[in-house]
């Protein structure tokens, strides 16, 4: 790419078909992986495993340019209206929160369904609380999506989780509005550490 | 905590010097010289963040001191090579200062009463938020937050602990904003039906690099602090944590928090606070940041009707990197910059209002914007009605347009904010985007 090229721009009239989106991303030209994620959210559900193979690829900018396919996708699918979509999209990713999808990328899964995960995404979020490495950004997940489930399923980690990660959950119902027992949970905010 | 059931240096003091009423040797810097104010009007002072603006801040400080206004006594950085050329400033003009990697131990001394924050944007809010817990007043660093719920708390608790928060957005202390509100406000061009801003592109990032361990000198683990935890790599920091959504989120929301805290003075729109946004952008082509190198966006206002424009790289009709054009009723005017740096167009200056025309309050205080900005910080802190010129509150403000600028790239829709609720009109993705849960335990 020269000094001078200008930044390509998405093509909104096109609905791109997997195969292209696949190849696009793959290209070792940065302009046509750029203009190819930027159209995943044009192909919808069936591009979100393939991307997220992609996102594990040894080019770095390969699985660079399929995370931003995958982020495209939530936020297309996300709108308003875009009901039956935005379950589809939900569907795929909450089954890449499985073992044998790598941490880093288990990790951008949970924020991606933070953005537009419902209750069919908290029992398996949940399920991560128990999970070492991937545990915190579970909670954090369940913090931001909305409704009774996530909130009911953070006040039962409470008493459930390790306790060394329960001050972490407490965290979590404080910022949604739940009153929690100072003294056996203290907020740990203002304790210098180092 | 109750600030107000605290005991400070200076009440002790008092308590001491009347209960004692009898001759006692007080350090010469706690008692008035000629022409100096004691340590009575002298406002202690701690820097966290001192690389980059925090360096020019410490400066300012130092300054402070000199004019017998201030005492610095500490400095802290999670990069200890930044902490270590910070102390030595100090002790190079004389000041000797405590060094501290947690900023939480800063907050902890109650001889401090203010602190001046010069962190990466993530830092912001919740660094606020616990210097005012620990009564401390602040000077932030614009932008004041990198989401709208951090903005709410930030003011919530500038309020709740009655502290005087003061965000880095200089242009209001500036003499070309000065004259350009003043022209404006009373009419030189009418009514404002547009302001067109334009701003040289993001910068992409042309060499990437893949993660790897964190230099010795910083404590990575410190450095993210409230963002979710991933590897280290050499595009994060230092400095260029402004060209990630995250952590900086690009031109718009680094000079944008500027130029648009000027333009809502000189609509006098700072209680404007509901407007559709819309935007476009290119992406970068490579590498770790993720703010567009060109956008374009769009705000409309309504009742008053008005339209903001921010592009990259826009329409420049001026002469220098960035600016803003005025589009009235009558006319047009031109202000370079923020409104601080540069300079004011001639008819701006020599414009006279009538008798009993709208005066914009400006401090006055020195030559220098920066100093002036910073003075008018101390000086709101010394006087009990008085809240400085960019409050947080009004800082606030700015940032949610910075914030739902990007926001509405990043969700390539158009959103429409209701200001009253600070919440976006119908759209559940974008609201649960208007906060970012923390990492234990770098919260609010």
């Amino acid at each position: 790419m020269t000094e001078n090229s200008k930044f390509i721009a998405i093509n909104e009239d096109k609905n791109m078909k997997l195969e292209e989106l696949v190849k696009g991303i793959r290209s070792d030209k940065p302009d046509v992986r750029t203009a190819t994620w930027q159209q995943a959210g044009t192909v919808g559900a069936s591009a979100v495993k393939p991307l997220a193979k992609l996102c594990t690829e040894e080019n770095l900018e390969v699985g660079r340019a399929a995370r931003r396919g995958l982020e495209r996708i939530v936020r297309t699918v996300g709108a308003p209206g875009i009901q039956s979509g935005k379950s589809a999209v939900v569907q795929e990713l909450l089954t890449l929160l499985s073992d044998d999808t790598p941490i880093a990328l288990r990790r951008d899964i949970l924020w991606l369904l933070s953005e537009i995960g419902g209750g069919e995404s908290v029992e398996p979020i949940t399920a991560l609380l128990k999970h070492h490495a991937l545990r915190e950004d579970a909670r954090m997940a369940l913090e931001r999506i909305p409704g009774e489930a996530s909130l009911a399923s953070l006040r039962n980690a409470l008493g459930s989780v390790p306790e060394a990660f329960r001050l972490n959950i407490a965290q979590s119902l404080r910022a949604r509005g739940e009153a929690v027992d100072p003294e056996r949970y203290p907020c740990q905010k203002l304790v210098p550490k180092k | 905590m109750n600030p107000n059931k605290m005991i400070k240096r200076r009440d002790f003091l008092a308590t001491v010097t009347t209960a004692l009423a009898v001759p006692y040797v007080i350090p010469s810097r706690v008692l008035a010289a000629a022409g100096k104010p004691g340590a009575n009007e002298r406002t202690t002072l701690g820097f966290i963040g001192v690389g980059g603006m925090g360096s020019g801040h410490l400066g300012r400080g130092l300054k402070f001191k000199e004019l017998g206004q201030a005492e610095v006594v500490a400095v802290c950085d999670v990069d200890s090579t930044r902490l270590a050329n910070a102390a030595k400033k100090c002790a190079d003009a004389g000041v000797e200062v405590k060094v501290y990697a947690d900023y939480r131990r800063l907050l902890q001394r109650k001889d401090i009463d203010a602190v001046v924050v010069s962190t990466p944007d993530h830092w912001h809010a919740v660094q606020t938020v616990h210097a005012c817990e620990t009564g401390k007043h602040v000077y932030v660093e614009k932008p004041s937050s990198v989401t709208v719920r951090e903005g709410q708390d930030m003011v919530d608790a500038a309020r709740k602990y009655r502290r005087k928060v003061q965000v880095g957005a200089q242009g209001r202390s500036g003499k070309p904003a000065y004259y350009t509100c003043r022209a404006i406000r009373n009419g030189i061009i009418g009514r404002i039906t547009k302001v067109d801003c334009w701003h040289y592109e993001t910068p992409y990032d042309k060499n990437p690099l893949p993660d790897c361990d964190p230099p010795p000198q910083l404590d990575w683990d410190m450095w993210l602090g409230p963002l979710r935890w991933r590897p280290y790599n050499p595009r994060y920091c230092p400095g260029t944590f402004r060209w990630l959504m995250e952590s900086g989120g690009g031109q718009i929301r680094d000079r944008g928090a500027h130029q648009f805290s000027t333009i809502l003075w000189c609509l006098n729109a700072d209680r404007q606070t509901s407007f559709t946004v819309e935007a476009t952008g290119t992406p970068p082509p490579l590498g770790l940041w993720d703010c567009p190198p060109t956008v374009d966006v769009t705000y409309t206002f309504k009742d008053p009707d008005w339209t903001l424009i921010w592009s990259q790289p826009g329409r420049k009709t001026g002469k220098t990197e960035f600016g803003q054009m005025f589009y009235g009723e009558k006319g047009r005017l031109l202000l370079e910059w923020e409104g601080a740096r540069k300079w004011a167009e001639p008819e701006a200056i020599d414009f006279e209002p009538v008798a009993g025309g709208f005066e914009p309050y400006t401090p006055g205080l020195f030559d220098d914007f920066g100093l002036n900005h910073m003075g008018e910080w101390l000086k709101a802190i010394k006087t009990p009605d008085h809240l400085p010129n960019v409050d947080i509150e009004i800082a606030h403000r700015t940032s949610i347009l910075c914030i739902l600028g990007n926001l509405a790239y990043l969700l390539g829709r158009k959103l429409v904010f209701d200001g009253q609720l600070q919440r976006v009109v119908g759209d559940d993705q974008a609201n649960r985007l208007l906060s970012t849960p923390q990492r234990h335990p770098y919260h609010l």
